[in-house]
């Protein structure tokens, strides 16, 4: 077998693997956990740690699968398909920053860090007004992802990252939640005692916005499917509606779409294993995550469109693809936000 | 207090009349009512309704000497924009928009004497009971029963998807009178009130987390058999006149208008307001509006003038809907992280992306569904062969 093909196969596996935690078929833990605290099921969590997913897209000299970013978005894409909250996304992105001790706690399973750098809505800039001062950290962090479910923060202030227990003093959770079930966390932080870490976030976040891309992806793929069983077997006017032209037509305009994402997603993972230069990677991810953003809204809401009244009940799963969509297409960066990047990041013409 | 009764109002001209309606709002809508963040039930829009009756104001579209105001489409189009500027709530309004012009053109007299001073009253709230789990587009294979016992029918099936169904008293039905007629030939209009014994509701919770939607079931009903609109067997052709009226209330440039508004607030909150691409795409909304108020007024009117509306009024439906709905695809798309927000942001009910995006999507399933509008549009407008 060629390095090639070894490698489709390696990806293979990790696609494979995702159905010890990604039911088939079955949304029944996804909605039992919607609203609830923290939003998320720690056993799932630590069976998510076992299986060394945090730190899949590591280097295999700091632990990780050597499958990059190409491994981590097929697993992303499972995660989505089946809509699961773990805050596997977050996780990953400490995973990237820390090492030591904090680090393996966390790959263990034993203490969960999600980083906390956002201060604005749609922005991708963790270095903003928040500060650490002879190691007490003082800001306002938002839209932090279950957050009520995090042992750790991984804080970025103006002077670098900085570790924060939930509990310490000086720290003060607000929880708002989102449509999707689950949470975001406003933090705010009043001379709260911390750990400062060496390392930014760059990286970081450019993994975690196409692992979110990926996980639009996986969504989509799903509701699709669930989308062409249903025009499959709905009857009116005596005959399946997937006879019907115009409802073809729009499956057909869906699938084109959809595999428009999956490559943008793909190509991104493959730029960021292979480059090293952050604005070509920033490119990448900006291309990805704006189509993922726009297409998986499309998707989910046709979703709803194809299956009739039954779509707009909470009783049919199609709409838990909906509302995941409506939280994930703007977490690391909007559509409009990601296009602006793009564009200012000016590359040459032909976006090589 | 000025004369607000529906003759002053047809003396004044439009910036009198607009500024009357405003100050109307201002002085008697209920503050705690505006701009709900789902729909209201109406143990909560009652006395709003009843505020309404009492200034006649309740019934804008039908003629005064059954109560209405009798006003001119574009009049019309004034109380809505007023209506939605101040963020006043939809009540449940199925007697006012649908039975009642139903009843005005094909109700007996004494169907008329009964029924219509009572929704203006507050007494009869109406739910509309069509669709079933196996006829939603394709109604017309429809199969709640009715049959001729004596002096009652006998009514056996189950409704799906009636909206607000647990607050009505009455609901209107289509149900199968004739098993050996065509489908269409065999389907009568009957009036049933909602607490004769073997009925039973049972709410649905929607995508928007609300019991607003519910199904009917009917198990052996005696309905009194002059309950019966029209002809038997002629169900189908007052259903689709109906539909006209249903048609071009969801025509109406109510939500878009309503969203619009928010969606400059929201832009506003997220910073964009003078943004070049933001002010594009906020304009170009803005005048789909615009001329969609403008096709609006051409039925409006026709209806004023008595004509029955033609198929042609599907394009308003799948227009108003779809515009409705790239307004808040466009507030999702603005909102950053806070489009996932289940709540209003910050509590400001007027900042709910994620509220109106989600309402919005049945927009193009409810009231015959945006394909089959298209449909409707290809073969009974365009008359296009096949
Ligand atoms: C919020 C809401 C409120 C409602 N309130 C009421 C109410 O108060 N009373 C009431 O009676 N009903 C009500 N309805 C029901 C509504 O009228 C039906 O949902 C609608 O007619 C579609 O029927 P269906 O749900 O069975 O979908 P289906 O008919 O099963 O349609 C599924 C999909 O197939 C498409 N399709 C079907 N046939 C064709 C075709 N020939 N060509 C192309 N595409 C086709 C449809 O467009 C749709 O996308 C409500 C629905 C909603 C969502």
């Amino acid at each position: 077998m060629d390095q090639a093909a070894e490698f489709r196969e390696s990806l293979q596996m990790v696609r494979d693997s995702a159905a010890a935690v990604v039911p088939h078929g079955d949304l029944r833990r996804i909605r039992a956990l919607r609203f609830t605290d923290p939003g998320f099921d720690r056993a799932t969590w630590r069976q998510i740690c076992d299986l060394g997913w945090p730190s899949l897209a590591l280097p295999e000299s700091e632990g990780g699968s050597g499958l990059g970013m190409r491994g981590f978005v097929v697993l992303a894409e499972e995660l989505g398909a089946g809509l699961v909250p773990e805050p596997l996304v977050p996780a990953a992105m400490a995973a990237r920053v820390l090492s030591g001790a904090p680090l393996a706690d966390l790959l263990a399973g034993t203490s969960l860090v999600i980083p906390a750098w956002q201060e604005r809505p749609n922005s991708l800039d963790p270095a903003a007004d928040t500060t650490l001062r002879n190691g007490r950290l003082t800001g306002r962090k938002l839209f932090v992802p279950m957050a009520g479910g995090a042992d750790f923060f991984l804080v970025s202030a103006r002077e670098g990252l900085a570790l924060v227990p939930r509990e310490a003093p000086g720290v003060m959770l607000v929880l708002d939640r989102t449509q999707d079930g689950g949470t975001f966390g406003t933090i705010t932080f009043d001379h709260a005692p911390a750990t400062p870490f060496p390392g930014n976030l760059d990286r970081a976040l450019e993994e975690a916005a196409l692992a979110t891309a990926a996980y639009l992806l996986g969504l989509s793929r799903r509701a699709f499917a669930i989308t062409l069983d249903y025009l499959a077997t709905r009857v009116q006017f005596g005959q399946p509606i997937a006879s019907f032209q115009a409802l073809r037509h729009r499956a057909a305009d869906l699938k084109i779409q959809w595999e428009l994402m999956r490559a943008s997603v793909q190509s991104a993972a493959a730029t960021l294993d292979l480059e090293s230069d952050l604005p070509v990677c920033r490119a990448a991810v900006s291309r990805a995550k704006a189509r993922a953003a726009d297409t998986s809204l499309f998707i989910t809401r046709q979703a709803i469109q194809l299956h009739g009244g039954i779509g707009y009940t909470d009783e049919a799963d199609i709409g838990l693809f909906l509302r995941k969509a409506m939280v994930h297409a703007n977490l690391y960066g909007s559509a409009p936000l990601h296009r602006t990047r793009y564009a200012a990041l000016a590359l040459e013409e032909h976006d090589a | 207090m000025p004369d607000l009764s529906p003759e002053a109002l047809a003396s004044l001209d439009e910036p009198a009349f607009r500024s009357c309606i405003r100050e109307f709002l201002v002085a008697n809508y209920p503050p705690a009512l505006r701009n709900p963040p789902k729909r209201l039930h109406f143990r909560d829009t009652k006395p709003w309704y009843l505020t309404l009756s009492r200034a006649g104001w309740l019934a804008p579209g039908w003629p005064r000497e059954w109560g209405g105001m009798g006003l001119s489409a574009a009049r019309q189009l004034v109380m809505i924009e007023e209506f939605e500027r101040h963020g006043c709530a939809r009540f449940n309004d199925m007697g006012i928009t649908m039975i009642g012009p139903l009843l005005i053109r094909f109700g007996t007299d004494a169907q008329k004497r009964f029924f219509l001073p009572k929704i203006l009253s507050g007494e009869h709230i109406w739910c509309q009971g069509y669709s079933e789990p196996n006829a939603g587009s394709d109604l017309a294979s429809l199969r709640t029963e009715a049959v001729l016992d004596g002096d009652h029918w006998a009514l056996n099936g189950q409704k799906t998807w009636t909206t607000l169904a647990t607050d009505a008293n009455w609901i209107f039905l289509l149900v199968r009178t004739d098993r050996n007629a065509k489908q269409q030939q065999g389907i009568s209009f009957l009036l049933v009130p909602m607490d004769l014994p073997g009925i039973t509701v049972r709410p649905i919770i929607n995508l928007d987390l609300h019991d607003e939607f519910c199904e009917t079931f009917f198990d052996n009903v005696r309905v009194p058999r002059e309950n019966l609109v029209g002809e038997i067997n002629r169900g189908w052709s007052m259903a689709k006149a109906l539909l006209g009226f249903e048609r071009l209330l969801l025509g109406s440039p109510k939500q878009a208008s309503y969203a619009l508004a928010r969606l400059r607030l929201l832009a506003e909150r997220m910073g964009l307001a003078d943004d070049p691409s933001f002010q594009d795409r906020y304009t170009r909304l803005r005048l789909d509006l615009a001329d969609h108020k403008a096709l609006y007024e051409d039925f409006a009117e026709q209806v004023r003038r008595g004509e029955s509306l033609g198929a042609d009024v599907s394009m308003l439906k799948v227009n108003q809907s779809e515009l409705y709905q790239r307004i808040t695809e466009t507030m999702l798309e603005i909102a950053g992280e806070n489009a996932g927000l289940l709540e209003p942001m910050g509590g400001n009910r007027e900042l709910h992306p994620s509220g109106l995006f989600i309402q919005s999507r049945p927009t193009s399933i409810y009231g015959g569904t945006n394909e089959i509008q298209r449909n409707i549009i290809a073969k009974n407008v365009l008359e296009l062969p096949g």
